[in-house]
């Protein structure tokens, strides 16, 4: 496993090796300016804390006025939002995860104040406010006493007493980590085929905000592409020409010759005049026949709708108008 | 015993703000724990504030209030420098006086 951990830290390297090693032809170097509007954070050791100095007996004032509200005069306010007690209850079933019971760093603590805090005018705070409302804030926890003054030399020293509880035997700190959850795939029982047992109707993700031709951002890809749904076409009463193609009449009888069997006009000038020449047809058609016009039989067609079968009859009859 | 309150009096305008936060579990008596016995009720009572050996606060106590209370409250007539005490009785009997100077 460690051989993972290691191409991990070389794909690093190199990642950040590229960045200087190939040009691509954009942007420009950061200016040192931009660089340190970025370079926000405060580390552990401290780095990043800007001059300045603040007392916890100045910071009561300023706690009162801005973070009481919230937190609570003592910091006790509620689970959420309570930052001193909770030492020792990490590991019970209700944790209070507060400055003195969780934190490891009082560096964190005055970036977090500085950064975020108060809540409705996070980074309003100067140096010095922030560094007496951390000191307040870890003498409440009973860190630091109420005459300390803390400066960017002395914050980092403050030892908070979860210093050590931190821990990098989990899944998120360590390849060889415990994972939080343990990926048992199941594989029994598993379905032999799969069944669609519902769907979407056809268009509706691209019917779902609407018609997107109609939308006015011209710019929009889209734009000129409609996408009302398109509605199935109404049933249209198929033309009989159509209908003798679909059913293959067409390959036996031609309209006007005789192909295999007779041509269509063929039978509407015999059957010319019979009262029940459609009766009678429509029976030949259901049933099949033979010998009216030959020895070739004409094979039973009662698979055709009957409503079909009716059309195609009176279309012959009328002479097979185009 | 139980843990030290933490108390803070200041003069706000003419009168004296004094706010406490007191470390108790208050258990009301209702609560049952993991194997259904029910936890005993252990409540503070009573509580007393004084300053110069007058009471300024005396307040009787139930079950329903929570745990680790926090309490505020303002008097007349101390000035800055004097102390204020508090001190809690609870029903098994414990008792506690803290105090502190007014800022």
């Amino acid at each position: 496993m460690w051989k993972s951990e290691l191409a991990a830290a070389i794909l690093l390297t190199l990642a950040v090796g590229s960045v200087h090693a190939k040009d691509y032809g954009i942007g420009r170097p950061a200016t040192p300016g931009e660089i340190a509007a970025w370079d926000t954070d405060v580390r552990p050791d401290g780095l990043g804390l800007p001059k300045g100095k603040g007392s916890a007996a100045e910071g009561e004032p300023l706690y009162e006025a801005q973070c009481a509200s919230c937190h609570g005069s003592f910091g006790e306010s509620n689970d959420y939002m309570a930052i001193a007690g909770g030492v020792g209850t990490l590991k019970s079933d209700a944790p209070l995860r507060t400055v003195g019971s969780k934190l490891d760093y009082a560096t964190t603590l005055w970036d977090y104040i500085q950064r975020a805090m108060p809540f409705t005018a996070p980074k309003s705070l100067t140096a010095d406010q922030t560094y007496a409302i951390t000191a307040y804030v870890l003498h409440l926890s009973n860190i630091v006493p109420l005459d300390a003054v803390l400066d960017q030399n002395t914050l980092p020293q403050v030892k908070m007493p979860n210093r050590e509880g931190f821990t990098l035997k989990h899944g998120l700190g360590s390849v060889k980590g415990k994972p939080d959850v343990q990926n048992t795939a199941c594989m029994k029982d598993c379905e032999k085929t799969v069944k669609v047992r519902s769907e979407l109707p056809a268009d509706f993700t691209a019917s779902m905000y609407g018609d997107l031709s109609q939308d006015f951002r011209s710019i929009a890809t889209m734009s000129k592409v409609s996408t009302t749904p398109t509605k199935p076409a109404a049933a249209v009463a198929a033309s009989p020409a159509k209908l003798s193609a679909q059913y293959a009449c067409s390959a036996c009888h031609g309209i006007a010759n005789k192909v295999v069997g007779p041509g269509m006009r063929e039978i509407a000038a015999k059957y010319k005049g019979h009262a029940d020449a459609e009766a009678k047809l429509l029976a030949k058609l259901a049933a099949g026949g033979a010998g009216a016009w030959g020895s070739v039989p004409m094979p039973p067609q009662a698979h055709v709708p009957e409503a079909d079968r009716k059309t195609l009859i009176q279309w012959i009859l009328a002479g097979a108008p185009d | 015993m139980s843990d030290p309150m933490r108390i803070r009096a200041s003069v706000v305008g003419d009168k004296v703000e004094v706010k406490v936060l007191m470390a108790h579990p208050m258990e009301s008596g209702l609560r049952k724990n993991a194997d259904g016995s029910i936890i005993p009720a252990h409540f503070i009572d009573r509580v007393v504030a004084s300053c110069k050996g007058k009471t300024v606060l005396a307040a009787d106590w139930g079950p329903a209030v929570s745990k680790n209370p926090y309490l505020s409250f303002r008097f007349s007539g101390a000035a800055k420098g004097d102390m204020v005490s508090v001190t809690w009785t609870d029903n098994k009997g414990d008792t506690r006086t803290d105090e502190a100077a007014i800022a």
